[in-house]
C-alpha cells in the first residue's frame, strides 16, 4: 500500500504545487487590493475572505462578490485568478485522472489489493502457477475439494475466464510472472497457512525457476511441478523435495506397466476413481508389432517403454531429423506411409502426433486397414474432447488429466499416490492379492482411502502405547467395530509405514509401534468411527479388553481398590 | 550544482525564515504580527511539503514528516486567527495573539528540525 501511496505522491507533485501556487497568488493579490466598504472607507480583503472567494471561484461555483461588492481593481485581478485558478485547476484534475488510468499504475493498485486479500485469507490455499488447460482443471477438482486457491500466471487474458468460471469459493488470481522471487512472496509462498505450490507452466526452465525459488522461501511445502524434458526433471530431482510429474512419462510408464501387469493399472484407476465406482476393465495392449504417429516426446518416450518390453515399433514424423535408428521414418502422416510402416500387419496404432487432426485421421486411416487395430489416441486440445472421445480409442492420453490425477494424489492422498507407487514397482501377483482382499473385505464399489497415524499426542493413542496394561497394540485393534468390538469394519489395512520401512497388506495381527501410518481401504462410516481410536480412551481400552476403564477420580479409586482386593483374595488362594 | 537541490533547499530554508519572521516580535502585540506574512509562510510551508513528497528514503520520510508538522501548525495558527476575527467577530487581542504566535513558533522549530535535517544531509554526501 505504502508504494502506491508514494507513486501517487511523487506524480502528484508538480500539480499540487501548480495549485498551491496559483491559490497563493491569487489569494495574495485579493488580499492586497483595497476595496471600498459601503460607507466609502477603503479597507483590503482579510485573507480569510480572499481565500473562500477564491474557493468557490476556482472551482466555479460563484456565490458572488464578498463581503461587500469589489472595486474594479479588484475585479480586474479576479478576472486573471479566475483564468488562472481555472488552468490549475485543469492541470491538477487531468494529471490524477491520467494517474488512475496509467497501465504501471493500474498494475501496482492490483498487485497492491491482492498482496492485502492474501494476507487475509484466513483459511488453508495452495497456491497454482499456470493457468492452462491442466491448471484450469486442476484448479476447479480443487475448488470442489474445497480448497481455496491463489492463482498466478503471467497472462492476465487466460486468468479473465476465473471471473465467470464455475468456483465453490473464487480464487485470488495475481497476473505476474512467477519466477520473480517477490511475486511468489506476495502469493502466500511463505505463509503458515500455505499448503503446496504446483508450478504447471508451459516451459519447463519457468516451472524449474518457480519450484527452486519456492522451495527456498518456503523448505516447508510439498511442490509440484511439471517438467516435459528429461534434463528439467532429473535437476529438479536433485534439488530436492520437490515432485516432479512428466505427464508423456507417466503415461508411457503406466502403458509399460500394463503391458506388463494389466491388473496394476486397473487397480489404480479403480482405488482413484470417485467412491463407489465398479472396477474398470483391466486393458492389456497387444505385445505384438507397434506404429508410432508422431514421434515428439510423447512418442519417444512410449517408445523407450517398447525397447525396454522387447517390442518391435517403427515411428513416423514429419519433422523427424534422421536419425541412425532405422525404425524412425521422416515422412507425413498420409496413407501410403501409414502402409509402408505395415499397418496391415501391426497390432497397435499411438496417433500420439501434437495436432488432434492428424492423430483421428491416422486412427480412422489405420482402422481403414486393420478394423480391429488397437488405438492408443493422444487428445491435445480440450475442444477436441467430443471429437476424439467419437474415435472410441482402446486408450487415451490427456496431459491434463494425468497432471491433474497425479497432483490431486501427491496433494491429498500422499499416503496412497505411495501405496499406488509401490504396486506399479511390484509384480501383478501382489496387485491380484489387493485386488482381492479388497473385493472381499470391503466390496466391489472404489473404496475410499485414508491414512492412520498412530499419533500419541493424540489422548486415545497415547492411552493404547502408553497408559495401557495387557497385550500389545495390534493392527487388527484398529478393524474392530467400536461400537461393537467383536464385529470386524470393512476395511482393508493396505500398507503400513513405519519410519523407512513399508509393508505391504499388513496381516491383523501386525504389533503396532507410536508413529505408525496406516493406509486403510474402506468405506466412510469405518473411517469416521476409526476415528474414535484417535480421541477415545475408553473406546480403545474397550476394543483391547471389552471393559470400559473408570474415568472418575472416585471410580478409578474404587477400581484400584477392588483389582487389590482380588489380587490378595487369589494370594491366600 | 544541481537544480533540484536549490530549489529544496530554497523552500525549505524560504519556509523557516518566513515563519521566523511571523514569529519574531512581542508574543500578545497584534501589530507586530502581520497576517500576510502568516499566509506567506503557509504557502510556503505547502509547496516545501509537497516537494519532500515521493522520496522513499528514512531521512526523507523524517523531512516529510517535520514539513507536515509545521504545515499543520501553521494552518492551525490561520484557523485560530479566522476564528477570532470572524466567529467570535472581535478584532485581534493579546490572549489569541499569543496562541497564534506560540503555534508559529512549534511550526518555527519543526521547520529548524527540517534546515538541520538538509544540512546533516548535505555534509554527510559531502560532494
Amino acid at each position: 500500500m505504502s508504494d502506491i501511496l508514494f507513486l501517487i505522491l511523487r506524480r502528484l507533485r508538480a500539480p499540487l504545487i501548480t495549485v498551491i501556487v496559483v491559490y497563493a497568488i491569487s489569494v495574495g493579490g485579493l488580499a492586497l487590493i483595497p476595496g471600498v466598504t459601503p460607507e466609502g472607507e477603503r479597507v483590503p480583503m482579510s485573507i480569510f475572505h480572499a481565500f473562500y472567494f477564491m474557493s468557490f471561484t476556482a472551482t466555479t461555483i460563484g456565490f458572488g462578490e464578498i463581503p461587500y461588492p469589489f472595486t474594479d481593481a479588484q475585479r480586474l485581478w479576479v478576472t486573471f485568478a479566475i483564468y488562472l485558478s481555472v488552468v490549475g485547476w485543469a492541470y491538477t484534475l487531468g494529471s490524477v485522472i491520467a494517474l488512475a488510468n496509467d497501465a504501471p499504475f493500474r498494475t501496482m493498485l492490483r498487485r497492491s489489493v491482492f498482496n492485502r486479500q492474501v494476507r487475509g485469507l484466513a483459511e488453508p490455499f495452495y497456491v497454482l502457477c499456470g493457468y492452462g488447460q491442466s491448471g484450469s482443471r486442476l484448479a476447479r477438482a480443487l475448488d470442489r475439494l474445497g480448497n481455496r486457491l491463489v492463482i498466478v500466471d503471467p497472462s492476465s487474458e487466460r486468468m479473465a475466464p476465473v471471473a465467470v468460471q464455475e468456483y465453490g469459493t473464487r480464487p485470488l488470481t495475481l497476473a505476474a510472472d512467477a519466477r520473480l522471487a517477490d511475486v511468489l512472496v506476495d502469493s502466500g509462498v511463505r505463509s503458515p497457512l500455505c499448503l503446496g505450490l504446483i508450478a504447471l507452466a508451459g516451459e519447463d526452465s519457468v516451472n524449474q525457476a518457480i519450484a527452486i525459488d519456492a522451495r527456498v522461501l518456503n523448505p516447508g511445502i510439498p511442490i509440484i511441478a511439471r517438467a516435459k524434458s528429461a534434463v528439467a526433471k532429473v535437476s529438479l530431482e536433485s534439488f530436492g523435495g520437490v515432485t516432479v510429474i512428466n505427464p508423456f512419462e507417466t503415461f508411457a510408464y503406466n502403458l509399460g506397466v500394463s503391458l506388463r501387469a494389466p491388473e496394476i493399472v486397473q487397480i489404480e484407476d479403480w482405488l482413484t476413481a470417485t467412491d463407489g465406482t465398479p472396477i474398470p476393465p483391466a486393458v492389456q495392449p497387444p505385445h505384438g508389432r507397434w506404429v508410432l504417429v508422431g514421434f515428439g516426446r510423447f512418442g519417444r518416450a512410449i517408445s523407450n517403454v517398447l525397447d525396454r518390453a522387447g517390442i518391435e515399433w517403427k515411428a513416423f514424423d514429419p519433422r523427424a531429423v534422421i536419425e541412425t535408428d532405422e525404425r524412425l521414418v521422416h515422412g507425413d502422416y498420409a496413407e501410403n506411409i501409414l502402409h509402408d510402416a505395415g499397418v496391415e500387419v501391426a497390432d497397435v496404432l499411438v496417433a500420439g502426433a501434437d495436432n488432434d487432426a492428424v492423430n483421428l485421421g491416422a486412427t480412422t486411416l489405420a482402422r481403414r486397414v486393420k478394423p480391429d487395430i488397437f488405438v492408443v489416441i493422444r487428445q491435445n486440445q480440450m475442444q477436441d474432447r467430443a471429437l476424439v472421445d467419437a474415435a472410441r480409442a482402446n486408450l487415451k492420453f490427456v496431459q491434463s488429466d494425468i497432471m491433474v490425477n497425479e497432483c490431486l494424489q501427491v496433494l491429498k492422498a500422499p499416503m496412497l499416490s505411495r501405496f499406488i507407487a509401490q504396486l506399479r514397482a511390484g509384480d501383478r501377483e501382489q496387485a491380484t492379492a489387493v485386488l482381492d482382499r479388497v473385493r472381499k473385505e470391503v466390496g466391489d464399489g472404489s473404496p475410499h482411502s485414508w491414512a492412520f497415524e498412530c499419533d500419541v499426542l493424540q489422548p486415545g493413542m497415547f492411552y493404547a502405547f502408553f497408559q495401557r496394561v495387557g497385550k500389545p497394540f495390534r493392527v487388527q485393534h484398529l478393524l474392530a467395530d467400536p461400537t461393537n468390538p467383536g464385529a470386524r469394519m470393512s476395511v482393508t489395512p493396505a500398507m503400513l509405514e513405519r519410519d523407512e520401512e513399508t509393508l505391504m497388506l499388513p496381516p491383523d495381527d501386525t504389533l503396532l509401534k507410536p508413529g505408525d501410518r496406516i493406509l486403510f481401504l474402506g468405506n466412510d462410516v469405518a473411517r469416521r468411527l476409526q476415528q474414535r481410536y484417535l480421541i477415545e480412551p475408553g473406546t480403545v481400552a474397550w476394543v483391547c479388553t471389552g471393559s470400559e476403564p473408570a474415568r472418575g477420580f472416585l471410580f478409578r479409586w474404587w477400581e484400584q481398590r477392588q483389582r487389590a482386593r482380588a489380587g490378595a483374595a487369589d494370594g491366600q488362594a | 550544482m544541481n537544480l533540484e537541490k536549490v530549489i529544496f533547499g530554497f523552500f525549505i530554508i524560504f519556509a523557516c525564515t518566513l515563519n521566523f519572521g511571523f514569529f519574531i516580535g512581542d508574543i500578545e502585540r497584534p501589530e507586530l504580527h502581520h497576517p500576510m506574512e502568516l499566509f506567506a509562510a503557509v504557502v510556503v510551508n505547502l509547496i516545501a511539503t509537497v516537494l519532500k513528497f515521493g522520496d522513499r528514503t528514512q531521512l526523507g520520510a523524517t523531512h516529510l514528516a517535520t514539513s507536515l508538522v509545521a504545515s499543520f501548525q501553521l494552518i492551525a495558527a490561520s484557523m485560530v486567527w479566522a476564528w477570532q476575527l470572524y466567529v467570535v467577530g472581535q478584532p485581534m487581542n493579546s490572549e489569541f495573539t499569543a496562541v497564534v504566535v506560540s503555534l508559529s513558533g512549534g511550526a518555527l522549530l519543526a521547520n529548524l528540525f527540517s534546515v538541520v535535517l538538509l544540512i546533516g544531509e548535505t555534509l554527510r554526501q559531502g560532494r
